[in-house]
């Protein structure tokens, strides 16, 4: 497997000199690439190198660098690798090149990276909305939006009782038992 | 002699006792209390011997049992069921998510009171309710319909307006029919 590995390294490097690729053990292989290539570089996997098959895309929000990443997951029937392929895209202006021309199926992440992100996918066929239905707030799924302030201006919310006790704090006062440790961050 | 008023006392009680005893739910399984309707129909705790069965449709039932929580794209498709029964009828909201959300109390697509909404008759609580509770859920049920007191119906109707804006606060593109029941 580590020929495997070698030799695809090797060969992508030679076709895109600036891609930057880290090992992980076991059957995964890690490339971080600029977003200019990267249509490119998943068009020449998929031809000329066998990645046939796309797993899935996802996307992680990098909010103290401000930068959303990207990754592609692809896997080769033939060598049994899985090759992870990371772009970074600015969180102010995120805009991606649409890859569903490779990939058919990648439309239904795009449109929920979307959604869910705010990335905008540059000549992207799809309707504006996919899960959501008549969403107003911001994407919901980016770090600095707060679901819980954004749920108690939305919905109604029904305050607790007066007489409500501590649950944790009641059994412990009526068996007269000491709180765990791991317990005592629970408890009010 | 119809008109007397101690004879649609009469009436009221007949028909109150008829429906008490034939309650055909209509179980819109929204979420994870879905699965407690199947013990809760067969043979162990058989809810038939209520008189208490699963209707097809919506036009066909008398109880809308909401099984959890409810996103705000379910509620629409509710409310829409809702307006399609006819009466009588009447709402179960069913375990903690309808009551005040429940563990989806910080979602950001998930409804927390039900009662702003639909008017909902009789509430079971716990997360999830089991069989038992469901079927003394129903009991309630049947107790508020032979008082006369299951009313929550009459209470949409005369307050349309009020449980329209708040419909109409989570649905902003409304597309509905009116149904003029």
């Amino acid at each position: 497997m580590q020929e495997l590995k070698q030799k695809l390294t090797a060969n992508i490097k030679a076709a895109y000199p600036e891609i930057k690729e880290k090992d992980y053990p076991g059957n995964r292989l890690d490339f971080t690439v600029d977003k200019q290539y990267l249509v490119s570089i998943l068009t020449y996997l998929k031809e000329s190198l066998g990645y046939i098959h796309l797993s899935h895309i996802a996307c992680v929000d990098w909010l103290e660098e401000g930068e959303f990443e990207v990754i592609f997951i692809l896997w080769s029937p033939e060598e049994k690798l899985k090759v992870f392929l990371r772009v970074r895209v600015d969180r102010e202006n995120p805009v991606m090149p649409n890859v569903d021309m490779i990939w058919r199926q990648a439309n239904t992440y795009e449109r929920e990276m979307r959604e869910m992100f705010g990335i905008q996918f540059e000549g992207l066929e799809a309707p504006e909305e996919f899960v959501l239905e008549d969403w107003q707030g911001p994407p919901p799924m980016r770090r600095d939006f707060d679901t819980e302030s954004y749920a108690n201006e939305t919905f109604f919310h029904r305050p607790g009782r007066e007489d409500a006790l501590d649950v944790r704090e009641e059994i412990i006062k009526r068996s007269r038992e000491e709180i765990p440790d791991f317990a005592k961050k629970y408890s009010r | 002699m119809i008109n007397d008023k101690n004879t649609q006392k009469l009436v009221d009680v007949i028909q109150n006792w008829a429906r008490k005893h034939s309650i055909w739910v209509l179980a819109y399984g929204t979420g994870c209390g879905a699965i407690e309707i199947p013990p809760t129909m067969t043979s162990r705790y058989d809810a038939e011997r209520l008189g208490v069965r699963g209707a097809a449709t919506p036009r066909q039932a008398d109880v809308l049992l909401i099984t959890g929580y409810l996103t705000t794209k379910t509620l629409k498709r509710v409310i829409r069921v809702y307006e399609q029964m006819q009466d009588p009828k009447y709402v179960i909201g069913f375990g903690s998510c309808t009551i005040n959300g429940g563990m989806y109390y910080d979602s950001y697509n998930t409804i927390k009171v039900l009662d702003k909404y639909l008017p909902v008759d009789v509430y079971i609580n716990g997360c999830m309710p089991r069989p038992e509770a469901v079927l003394a859920g129903f009991g309630k049920l049947q107790e508020l319909i032979a008082a006369g007191k299951a009313d929550g119906a009459k209470k949409y109707k005369e307050n349309l307006d009020w449980y329209r804006e708040n419909q109409k606060r989570i649905i902003p593109n409304w597309v509905m029919p009116d149904y003029n029941w």
